[in-house]
């Protein structure tokens, strides 16, 4: 039958407060575990989340290039249109056009827009993407009110070109920055201002596409503007059939190649590999976090085992003692486990401290978010789960100890 | 109370056999005092740890106030430690990082008292010893005969009807020998069975019965109290005489 008298929370307790610089090492090791991990958690957890952000495209069966003429004969507007041309026409491709920038590469246009003309209103920052009337198709994006690009609304845009066109599309997100009154569909049709007075009109909404910049907090304020560049590069972005990219990457840029000797391709890029090297930090701090998790982690059980060790040997003749004393081997296995969950109960307690002070610092000096309140608990859980897996083998050497020990004398 | 018969055990190494104890006969009657004496490795700890079921033994009968013990499990001879049988060591084993009312409540909480019940056993005990003004000192802060009288008032706060003492006084000088052998003839005069192993002679003889223990075998036993001689059949000593 189970007593709860014979789980010896007082005297355990008692006892350490009389020999507690071994409890205590441990409990700090176990507060300060706690706090790093939880917090390690919660930035593992905001990477990742940011890492699985949608971009809007259809990424894995995307590529880009980039073409750039040298020849002094070289037209770039003649050479835009046969190559898309030509590239439209390879079998597997779906869709082809040329773009500006490239969605979470990195590098890319941002203008800011107003819905009020005037230096004075503030704008609302947006990423431009310089497409064709391919766009949709060819990122694969919705278009869920208004209408999109015709062929006709289409004009070349020099390099020293100030002007903007007639007509935008947007993304959902920057019509809600702009209006946040008012229903996206409702900004459709809706006058903006861009360089403080230049009109736009809103032509029509799509339902997702993100800036170049993944840090940037307005990820999701993009920009379409009907224009082909004419700079001295040209970059184009192909959306394949699905399990046509490896094929086609090389064949695309062979083509391009040898279809005009006046120029340079390069750049070949498949948006997984973008992705790639756009959150390749974030990936390499997520290894680096989990790595010093485990390590912290299997040190903490390490020192909780090196403690339960030395206890159980230390108190041999205290074990057999309370053994002959009628104390069961269940009963000494219960006196370890107990001790050493009261020792991280402490920890955990001091951890959870520890660990919303550690939060709230890197939210005002690194700009990290809250912590998840729940993560506290299951660290709570976790340090603990992790102190009575540890101290379960020194435990059961200890409850193995003979009662017989108690009449030794040496 | 305690019966023993023709107990043998057996300690094996890879290389060595030595049979502690061989074919030893012993039978305690409820109420008496009795001690064990012998050389050093005549078996006495041995027939102590096997009394106290704090060791099992590979041959022979041994029953306790009328219980076989001989296949208990550990949980049954853990219960049964608990609740019949009171343990003084020659060293104390008090349990140093806690105060004489926790040491004396150890075995009281394995047995499930409840905290009050416990409360009370514990400030008897220490009052029959007279340590109950000293409940919160620490071992450490005691003399050592002291120390024997809190272990005592352990073995007896349980109630148990069988006390076995491992050398009491080994660690005592005279007169603290001397007080806690008064207060186990006490004990004894109250009822409560005792069986105790030492070396000293003078001490042998305050008991009821000596049992001179050689090579595993009690080799000789002596009444210690002329007026009422103990029957013996059940020993296989070769001889008993009075004093």
């Amino acid at each position: 039958m189970l007593h709860l008298s014979s789980w010896e929370i007082g005297p355990i307790f008692r006892a350490m407060t009389r020999n507690k610089v071994g409890a205590v090492l441990i409990a700090l090791q176990v507060a300060v575990t706690m706090c790093i991990i939880v917090n390690a958690v919660h930035i593992l957890m905001e990477r990742t989340m940011q890492m699985a952000r949608d971009s809007g495209i259809d990424e894995a069966n995307s590529f880009y290039l980039s073409s750039t003429g040298f020849a002094d004969d070289f037209n770039d507007q003649v050479v835009i249109q046969t190559d898309l041309d030509a590239i439209r026409a390879l079998p597997g491709v779906i869709d082809a056009m040329q773009i500006n920038a490239i969605p979470i590469s990195g590098g890319g246009w941002s203008m800011g827009l107003q819905t009020q003309p005037g230096a004075e209103f503030e704008g609302v920052g947006t990423a431009v993407y310089m497409v064709d009337d391919h766009v949709l198709n060819t990122l694969d994006l919705e278009l869920i009110a208004g209408e999109a690009f015709k062929p006709s609304d289409i004009r070349w845009r020099q390099r020293s070109q100030r002007d903007w066109p007639a007509e935008i599309i947007i993304t959902r997100a920057l019509a809600e920055n702009l209006f946040p009154e008012q229903s996206y569909q409702d900004t459709v049709g809706k006058t903006l201002y861009i360089n403080d007075d230049e009109p736009v009109i809103v032509k029509g909404i799509i339902d997702k596409l993100q800036a170049p910049w993944v840090g940037w907090e307005r990820l999701e304020n993009a920009m379409l503007s009907p224009e082909q560049t004419l700079f001295s590069s040209s970059t184009y972005f192909i959306r394949t059939e699905p399990g046509r990219l490896d094929e086609l990457m090389p064949a695309v840029e062979q083509m391009l190649a040898d279809s005009n000797k006046g120029r340079v391709v390069r750049g070949l890029r498949s948006m997984q590999e973008t992705r790639d090297r756009t959150y390749r930090r974030d990936q390499a701090m997520i290894k680096i976090l989990t790595t010093v998790m485990i390590t912290l982690t299997l040190v903490t059980a390490l020192g909780i085992v090196g403690l339960a060790s030395f206890n159980v040997n230390r108190r041999r003749k205290q074990i057999g003692t309370r053994r002959a004393l009628g104390a069961s081997q269940v009963s000494v296995l219960r006196y370890f486990m107990l001790e050493n969950f009261l020792i991280s109960s402490m920890g955990v307690i001091l951890g959870a401290v520890l660990t919303v002070g550690l939060n709230i610092y890197l939210v005002q000096s690194l700009g990290l978010t809250k912590l998840h309140w729940w993560l506290i608990p299951v660290g709570m859980l976790t340090l603990w789960l992790v102190g009575q897996l540890a101290v379960l083998g020194p435990a059961r050497r200890a409850a193995a100890t003979s009662p017989a020990i108690a009449t030794r004398t040496v | 109370m305690l019966n023993m018969q023709n107990v043998t055990k057996i300690f094996r190494t890879d290389l060595v056999e030595t049979r502690a104890l061989s074919d030893f006969n012993l039978h305690v009657k409820e109420g008496e005092f009795v001690t064990v004496t012998g050389p050093s490795g005549s078996g006495k700890t041995t027939f102590l740890n096997i009394a106290g079921l704090l060791e099992s033994f590979d041959d022979g009968v041994y029953d306790l106030d009328g219980e076989n013990v001989r296949h208990l499990n550990d949980t049954q001879r853990s219960r049964l430690r608990n609740e019949k049988i009171g343990f003084i060591f020659q060293s104390f084993n008090l349990i140093p990082d806690l105060d004489l009312f926790d040491n004396v409540d150890v075995p009281l909480r394995y047995r499930g008292f409840n905290g009050s019940e416990r409360k009370r056993r514990i400030e008897r005990c220490l009052e029959l010893v007279g340590l109950a003004n000293r409940m919160k000192h620490l071992p450490a802060q005691l003399s050592g005969g002291q120390q024997q009288r809190v272990a005592i008032a352990r073995a007896l706060a349980g109630e148990p009807r069988f006390l076995l003492a491992d050398e009491p006084t080994g660690n005592l000088d005279s007169k603290m020998a001397h007080s806690v052998m008064q207060l186990l003839k006490d004990i004894n005069d109250e009822g409560t069975t005792i069986v105790m192993v030492t070396h000293d002679p003078s001490l042998a003889r305050e008991a009821k019965r000596n049992i001179f223990v050689k090579d595993g075998k009690v080799s000789d036993v002596t009444h210690i109290s002329a007026s009422a001689p103990e029957p013996i059949a059940s020993i296989s000593a070769s001889g008993a005489r009075h004093v």
